[in-house]
């Protein structure tokens, strides 16, 4: 395999690695934040639990970009 | 910590139950305990709930009267509150209040009269100006209009006529009322028109004076306006109305001013007074919406209720000396009645820590009995928000903006304390900025000549230790895998192992033993599962440490399942994939450093293309790294909140039914 299609390989890899894990995050926070924001409305005093509820599907694209970040770390190596 | 509480009943003669509730409200240290629903649950029927009788019953009655009174003239008067110092407020409140409710109405009636003997001239005098004014203001530019409309029509002899506004999208109606009042003056009538503005249309329909009324009747049944000038200026030549239209709209505004003036004097005399009878109002009102609280026979009263245990001598003390032995107080053991559930909880923790207490904004108090856990907020939040941010020159910008909003809104307490936090994490950052040598980015490193390139690919010449040491210095979170994401893990089990050890205390201390044991068991797998990985990780892990991890680990399944059965396995589980959302501490801080690169590296590339690329250069390089430090604060605030409260606080919290609310004078919002 030569050194281009290699390179766009690991770069495809890396971005599959982010974008499907903030695809997924995106996906949670919609709902999280649609029915937060519904309950933010009938009670003020939650809009602080909004914003950690909202905050915990994060770790799945902070996973994915730890691992997109380790796999573009594979360009260097020969 | 919490503070330790007393529970408290309070018995004493119906005839100084008032006086003696009175008292307490001053006192103002006593949590009230609702006895209501205890009364209706007791068999007996000699204890029923304190009510009102009718007199008091006149006098709440009274005094909702006069709190909505005080609410509309303050609301009239427009005073800025917030601006009046408490101590003002307070001398104003000592000077109003009295024991005896008939004579505080009174003052407080006095009070209202004067303000309104005192307001209701210049009042009635403003809003009349404002009607005039708004009234010329409407009609000037249409006067503009029809003079010379009026002048000449003012050229024919025995004429009458009459102006008319129109909206300017039915302008065609002119033609129709042109004909029909022809039909009505035989011919003898012309309308002329000119448009006023973009929507309205001034028009003036002259015919013989004699046509007057038949023509009025007509105008009267159509749905145009007629234009009626204001009483002073109708009976004047058009000249003259214009001239004097002018003149008033210019001198209005001066009167008003001057009514402005003496109002504001006014109000800055009688807000104070007002806003300190609305506080006693409301302190009195209060005091008796609370009667249906406590208990009452035929001959004697009872409260209930909860103090801080340093404040029972002085409440003892106090009734002792005004009611002698017509009232008694018991305090009873909280611990041996198993009250711990209803128990109001206080928090006492030193000045640093009081700061963090920010974070029951967002849950509820920790339960009576269990351990205050904001101590290991205070200390990690400031530190993974540190760790996550970590630059030297971030760090300064986030500390002066955490002290400015800390000295800015001393008196709103959540921004005082959000302020507070935020200049302590702003420390922790430039700390690890420091520690990873970062100041914006990679500029520190670039003009200490510490970067070279090796295949396009930047490197760091370190101070301390080479590529390949665990210890180096700088650390360079961009290469440093390995060693961030151990000490992330290592921190997450610490934060996580201080929850799980609070969670073995509160359990032994409630005498659950199995509770005590599934936290146990957690702690173990966690630490045993991590020195068995730390084998695959680290060359020089020793093999016993191995095997006394696999050990732990297996140890804690066990405890945890007979702890919390099949609940405390599934614990174990999650409490791993916990550990591991820590590493969100490396992977937030590894974006912000990549964006601070890029922007340090698009403002450099755009610098070299002569003047304007190094304008546009700077433009990025502002820009980008506003953007970096506003996500920067936001998201590792974010991420830190979470982690104490889903990872850590998850692990052992258990949150109090109540907060300690002691009954006593607040006079509402104000104070």
């Amino acid at each position: 395999m030569n050194d281009a299609v290699r390179i766009g390989m690991i770069a495809l890899s890396a971005a599959i690695a982010i974008g499907m894990s903030a695809l997924a995050t995106a996906l949670a926070q919609s709902r999280i934040g649609a029915a937060m924001a519904g309950a933010v409305a009938e009670r003020p005093e939650l809009a602080g639990s909004a914003i950690i509820l909202v905050a915990i599907p994060e770790t799945m694209v902070i996973l994915g970009f730890v691992v997109a970040f380790l796999i573009t770390g594979l360009k260097t190596v020969k | 910590m919490i503070e330790r509480m007393a529970k408290v009943e309070i018995l004493g003669l119906k005839d100084v139950s008032l006086e003696a509730i009175d008292l307490i409200h001053e006192l103002g240290t006593l949590h009230i305990e609702d006895l209501s629903e205890k009364i209706t649950q007791w068999e007996t029927h000699h204890v029923s709930k304190m009510e009102m009788d009718s007199r008091a019953s006149e006098n709440q009655a009274r005094l909702k009267q006069l709190r909505d009174k005080v609410a509309e003239v303050l609301r009239e008067l427009k005073g800025d509150i917030d601006q009046i110092p408490k101590e003002e407020i307070e001398r104003e409140y000592e000077l109003l209040w009295s024991d005896n409710i008939q004579v505080m109405t009174s003052s407080i009636e006095r009070l209202l009269s004067e303000v309104e003997r005192s307001t209701r001239e210049p009042v009635e005098r403003r809003d009349d100006l404002m009607v005039e004014l708004s009234r010329l203001e409407k009609y000037a530019p249409i006067i503009a209009k029809v003079q010379p409309l009026v002048q000449r029509a003012a050229q024919m002899e025995d004429t009458a006529s009459i102006a008319l506004i129109i909206e300017r999208k039915y302008k065609a109606i002119l033609n129709y009322l042109n004909e029909e009042i022809s039909k009505i003056t035989k011919g003898e009538c012309e309308i002329i028109s000119a448009d006023v503005d973009e929507e309205s249309t001034a028009a003036l329909v002259v015919f013989g004076r004699h046509y007057l009324k038949a023509v009025h009747e007509f105008l009267a049944v159509q749905d145009v306006n007629q234009v009626r000038l204001p009483a002073d200026i109708a009976r004047v030549p058009i000249d003259e109305a214009v001239t004097r239209t002018r003149a008033r709209i210019a001198e209005i505004p001066k009167e008003l001013e001057e009514i402005e003036a003496k109002l504001s004097d006014l109000t800055q005399r009688y807000t104070t007074k007002l806003v300190a009878a609305r506080n006693a109002i409301h302190d009195r009102l209060e005091t008796m919406e609370t009667l249906p609280k406590f208990g009452q026979t035929d001959q004697v009263f009872v409260i209930s209720g909860w103090l801080p245990e340093e404040e029972v001598k002085p409440m003892e003390e106090a009734l002792l000396q005004k009611f002698g032995n017509k009232v008694v107080m018991t305090v009873t053991d909280i611990r041996e009645e198993r009250e711990e559930e209803e128990t109001p909880v206080m928090l006492r923790n030193n000045p640093y820590v009081r700061h963090f207490e920010l974070i029951y904004m967002l849950s509820k108090y920790p339960k009576y009995g269990t351990i205050d856990p904001t101590f290991i907020f205070a200390i990690f939040f400031p530190i993974f928000f540190g760790l996550m941010l970590g630059d030297i020159g971030y760090g300064i910008i986030v500390t002066i903006l955490g002290l400015f909003v800390y000295k800015k809104w001393k008196d709103k307490p959540w921004a005082n304390m959000g302020g507070y936090i935020l200049a302590v994490s702003g420390g922790w950052t430039i700390f690890f900025g420091v520690i990873y040598l970062e100041f914006f980015g990679n500029i520190l490193l670039k003009a200490l000549g510490r970067v070279y390139e090796v295949n396009g690919v930047e490197k760091i010449k370190y101070f301390l230790g080479t590529e390949k040491s665990i210890l180096k210095y700088p650390i360079d979170r961009l290469e440093a895998f390995a060693l961030m994401f151990a000490i992330s893990l290592v921190l997450g089990l610490v934060h996580m192992g201080i929850g799980l050890v609070i969670g073995i205390i509160n359990g032994i201390r409630e005498g659950n033993k199995k509770h005590a044991m599934e936290k146990g068991g957690l702690l173990m797998i966690l630490m045993g599962a991590l020195m068995v990985v730390a084998e695959f990780g680290l060359s020089w892990w020793p093999m016993f440490l191995t095997i006394v991890g696999g050990i732990l680990f297996v140890a804690g399944l066990v405890m945890a399942a007979l702890g919390g059965g099949a609940g405390g396995l599934v614990e174990g589980f999650i409490a791993w994939g916990n550990l591991f959302s820590y590493v969100r501490l490396y992977a937030i801080g590894l974006a912000s450093v990549i964006m601070a690169v890029v922007a340090n590296q698009l403002a450099s590339d755009m610098g070299k293309s002569g003047i304007a690329g190094l304008i546009v250069g700077i433009l990025i390089f502002i820009l980008l790294h506003a953007l970096n430090i506003v996500i920067g604060m936001f998201s590792p605030s974010i991420h830190s909140l979470r982690l104490h409260l889903v990872e850590s606080f998850g692990k052992f919290f258990e949150p109090a039914k109540f907060e300690y609310k002691p009954f006593r004078k607040t006079g509402g919002e104000s104070k």
